[in-house]
C-alpha cells in the first residue's frame, strides 16, 4: 500500500471536470484506488464518492493505492491532481 | 385562453433581458412516482437485467445528447455530459442499486431511486453552491433511468411545435440542450438564480429569462397566456388587453431596435461625417473575452482584474494570470487589451492581505495607494504577468485611482525594473507596452496635462469621478441629487481631461458607466472622447448612435452643455437632444 498527501488548488475544488478526471485515471488501474478527507475514505473510481467529499479549494487530501500496479497508480493520481490545477477556470465546470 | 381570469403578476429575478409574449408550455414538473413492490425470488434476475439495459440506454442517450451539444452549444458545455456518463457508471450506484434488489426484493426503480435520492439529499446539503448544482445533474439521471426500467418513453424536448414560453421548476442540463432553440420564446423558472442553467441558455440564444419565481410552474397550464418582462424579472399571467397593448409595443419596438442593430455589428463606429472612434468593451472575467470579437469593436478598453483577488484565499500566481491574459488577447484577435491592475483597498480588501480597517476606505489605500506597501509583492506579480503577456497581443496596462504624477512614476519605474528583471531571465516580452492612467480623481483631472505626458493614454472612469467630484458616498441614498452625471462640474471636469489629454498628444478614453449611457454619447463626442469602452450589452447601441451623429453637431452641443449651470437643465437638454436625433433608440 502507498499513499500521499495532495492539497486541492484548483478554484472551484473536485466538482464536475475535475472528478470525472480522477475517475478516468483511477479506472485505468487494477489496484483500489482510495481518497481520504479527515475519517472520509471513499473509492476514487466512484465519481459519486469523490463528489461526497465535497472536497473544495484548499482540502487536504490522502490519495492510498493497493494493488500491483500501485505505485504506477499513485504516480498518475498526483499527477491529475495537478493538471486539475493547471485547468483553466471556465474550463472546470 | 382564460379571458374570463384576472390578470396575475409575479416577481422573480430578471435574468436575461428582453420580452416576450406567447403561451405557455410547462416542461419538467411532471411527478416520477416510485411505489415499493416486493418481487418474488425467481424475479430478481429479471429485474437486475432490466436495471442493467436501463443504464445502457440511458448512457447511449448521454453520448447522443453529449454530441449534439457539442454542436449547438460548444465544447465547453457540453462537458458536464462526460460529467453523466461518468456517474452512470458509476459502481456505487450500481453496485448500491442491485445490492438493494437482490437483499430487499424490490423493483428496480424504487431501488434506483432510493439510493439516487440519498445522494441528493446530500448534494443539497452541502454549502458550497456548485456541490449543490450537482444535485440537478443527479436527478437528471434518475428520470431517465427511472423511465427506461418502466419501459416508458423519454421525454423528446425538441419536438416542440410553434413558439412558446417555457415554464419549469428547474431545467436540467439535458433539457436545456434538447429543447429546440427556434422556437422558444423564453424562459421562467420556480428556482434558479443568475447563474443556473436556463439563465446561461436564455442568453446564449438571447431570450429573456425571469427565474426564482416560487411556485409558478406548479400553476401554470400549457397554452396559458403570459407576458415575459426580463428586464424587470416580471411575469404576467392571463394579461389584461391592456396590459398586451403596452407591452406588444415594448415587443416591437424591442425586436426592431435588436434587429436594427444587428445590422450594424460589422460597421465601424463613424460619425456621418466620417469621424472614426474607437469602441471597446469592459470585461470582468476572461471568458468574456470570447465574444468580443464578434461585435467588430476595439478591443478591451477596460479589464478589471479584481476577480483574482477576491476568490479565495491563495494569491493568484504569475502563470495563472499570465494565462488568463493570453487567453484575452488571443480571443480579441490583435485587438488592444487594457489591464487595469487591481483596485481594492479598505472596502473590498484581496483575500490574502489582511489591511486594517479603515474610517473612510474610499478615502483610504485603495487602488496604486496600495501598491507602495502591503500590496507591493502582488502589484509586482501581476505587471510581471501583463509585461509577458504582451507578446501575445496588444497588451496595455492601466492604473487606477491615480491621484498625482508621482504615482505614475512609481508604477512605471516598477514596470522597468520588471523589464530589466525578465530581460536577465531570458523571458520574451515586447517592449514599448503602452502605460495608461484613470482618471477618477479630480486631483488627477485638474493635472491632467501633467499626468498625460508621462502616459500612453488616459482613461476616465465616471463613477469615482462623480463621488469625489461631488463628495458623496455613492450609495447614499439621501444624496442623489449630487451625484449625478451630469452634473455641471463633472462634466467640465471630462471636458477638461480630454483637452488636457490632447494638447499633450496623449489619446483619451472613457470606462466609466457614463461611456454606456445614450444621453451621453453625442456630447462625449463632442468634447473629444477618443475611445469609448462600454459594457458588451450596450456595445450596439452606442455605435448605432454615433453612426447616426454628426461630429460638428456634437460639438454643438457639448458647447451648449457645458454652459448650463444646473444638473437639472443639462438633463432636460440632453434628453431633447436625444429625442430629436434618435428617439427610436430610447428603451425609456
Amino acid at each position: 500500500m502507498v499513499s500521499k498527501k495532495i492539497t486541492v488548488k484548483n478554484k472551484y475544488g473536485i466538482h464536475a471536470r475535475p472528478a470525472r478526471l480522477i475517475v478516468e485515471t483511477a479506472v485505468k488501474f487494477q489496484s483500489d484506488i482510495f481518497l481520504l478527507k479527515n475519517n472520509d475514505e471513499i473509492n476514487a473510481k466512484s465519481i459519486m464518492g469523490i463528489l461526497m467529499l465535497e472536497a473544495s479549494k484548499g482540502t487536504d487530501l490522502v490519495i492510498k493505492c493497493n494493488g500491483e500496479d500501485e505505485s504506477a497508480a499513485l504516480q498518475q493520481m498526483a499527477q491529475v491532481f495537478e493538471t486539475i490545477a493547471q485547468l483553466k477556470e471556465w474550463e472546470e465546470a | 385562453m382564460g379571458q374570463t381570469e384576472s390578470e396575475i403578476r409575479l416577481y422573480g429575478i430578471a435574468a436575461s433581458p428582453g420580452v416576450a409574449i406567447g403561451a405557455v408550455l410547462v416542461i419538467g414538473t411532471e411527478m416520477l412516482k416510485v411505489e415499493k413492490k416486493t418481487i418474488p425470488a425467481k424475479a430478481v434476475s429479471a429485474e437486475l437485467d432490466k436495471f442493467d439495459t436501463a443504464l445502457a440506454k440511458s448512457m447511449s442517450d448521454v453520448e447522443k445528447i453529449y454530441d449534439m451539444a457539442a454542436v449547438t452549444h460548444g465544447e465547453e458545455a457540453a462537458q458536464i455530459f462526460n460529467v453523466h456518463k461518468a456517474m452512470l457508471s458509476d459502481p456505487m450506484l450500481v453496485e448500491e442499486t442491485r445490492k438493494i434488489i437482490k437483499n430487499d426484493k424490490t423493483n428496480a426503480d424504487y431501488a434506483f431511486s432510493f439510493v439516487m435520492d440519498k445522494y441528493i439529499t446530500i448534494l443539497q446539503g452541502f454549502q458550497d453552491e456548485l456541490f449543490k448544482a450537482r444535485a440537478v445533474d443527479v436527478q437528471d439521471l434518475k428520470r431517465r433511468v427511472i423511465r427506461y426500467i418502466r419501459g416508458e418513453s423519454q421525454r423528446q424536448l425538441a419536438r416542440i411545435g410553434a413558439p412558446v414560453v417555457i415554464f419549469a421548476t428547474e431545467l436540467t442540463p439535458s433539457d436545456t440542450v434538447q429543447l429546440e432553440k427556434s422556437n422558444i420564446l423564453g424562459f421562467a423558472t420556480d428556482y434558479g438564480a443568475r447563474t443556473s442553467h436556463a439563465t446561461i441558455l436564455a442568453r446564449s440564444i438571447g431570450v429573456p429569462a425571469v427565474v426564482g419565481l416560487n411556485s409558478a410552474a406548479k400553476v401554470m397550464r400549457d397554452g396559458i397566456t403570459v407576458i415575459l418582462d426580463g428586464d424587470e424579472g416580471l411575469c404576467v399571467i392571463n394579461p389584461s388587453k391592456k396590459s398586451l397593448a403596452l407591452y406588444k409595443k415594448r415587443y416591437d419596438a424591442y425586436i426592431s431596435l435588436e434587429k436594427r442593430l444587428e445590422s450594424i455589428k460589422a460597421l465601424p463606429a463613424r460619425t456621418l461625417d466620417g469621424k472614426d472612434l474607437a469602441l471597446a468593451s469592459n470585461i470582468e472575467f476572461p471568458e468574456e473575452a470570447d465574444h468580443i470579437r464578434e461585435l467588430h469593436g476595439d478591443g478591451i478598453g477596460l479589464f478589471r482584474t479584481e476577480y483574482l483577488y477576491l476568490a479565495g484565499p491563495t494569491e493568484p500566481t504569475e502563470e495563472q494570470q499570465l494565462n488568463d491574459y493570453k487567453h484575452i488577447a488571443e480571443q480579441v484577435g490583435g485587438k488592444p487589451v487594457i489591464i487595469r491592475t487591481f483596485d481594492l483597498g479598505g472596502d473590498k480588501p484581496p483575500v490574502s492581505l489582511s489591511l486594517p480597517v479603515e474610517d473612510n476606505p474610499f478615502l483610504g489605500v485603495r487602488g496604486v495607494r496600495l501598491y507602495r506597501d502591503s500590496g507591493h509583492e502582488l502589484f509586482r506579480t501581476q505587471i510581471r504577468a501583463i509585461v509577458r503577456a504582451s507578446i501575445f497581443g496588444d497588451v496595455r496596462i492601466m492604473f487606477p485611482m491615480i491621484a498625482c504624477v508621482s504615482e505614475v512614476h512609481y508604477c512605471k519605474n516598477v514596470v522597468k525594473e520588471i523589464q530589466a528583471e525578465l530581460d536577465q531571465e531570458g523571458i520574451p516580452f515586447k517592449e514599448n507596452i503602452p502605460i495608461g492612467a484613470m482618471i477618477e480623481v479630480p486631483s488627477a483631472a485638474a493635472t491632467a496635462d501633467i499626468i498625460a505626458k508621462e502616459c500612453d493614454f488616459l482613461s476616465i472612469g465616471t463613477n469615482d469621478l462623480i463621488q469625489y467630484t461631488t463628495a458623496v458616498d455613492r450609495g447614499n441614498k439621501n444624496l442623489d441629487y449630487l451625484y449625478q452625471p451630469y452634473n455641471p462640474a463633472v462634466l467640465r471636469l471630462i471636458h477638461q481631461t480630454i483637452k488636457k489629454g490632447h494638447q499633450q498628444g496623449t489619446w483619451v478614453g472613457m470606462c466609466g458607466e457614463m461611456a454606456s449611457d445614450p444621453l451621453m454619447t453625442m456630447v462625449l463626442i463632442g468634447m473629444g472622447l477618443d475611445e469609448f469602452s462600454v459594457s458588451p450589452v450596450s456595445h450596439l447601441l452606442i455605435k448605432q448612435i454615433i453612426r447616426l451623429v454628426d461630429f460638428h453637431a456634437c460639438e454643438r452641443s457639448a458647447e451648449t452643455a457645458l454652459d448650463f449651470s444646473s444638473t437639472d437643465q443639462v438633463q432636460t437638454y440632453l434628453k431633447n437632444l436625444c429625442y430629436e436625433n434618435f428617439p427610436d433608440l430610447l428603451r425609456s
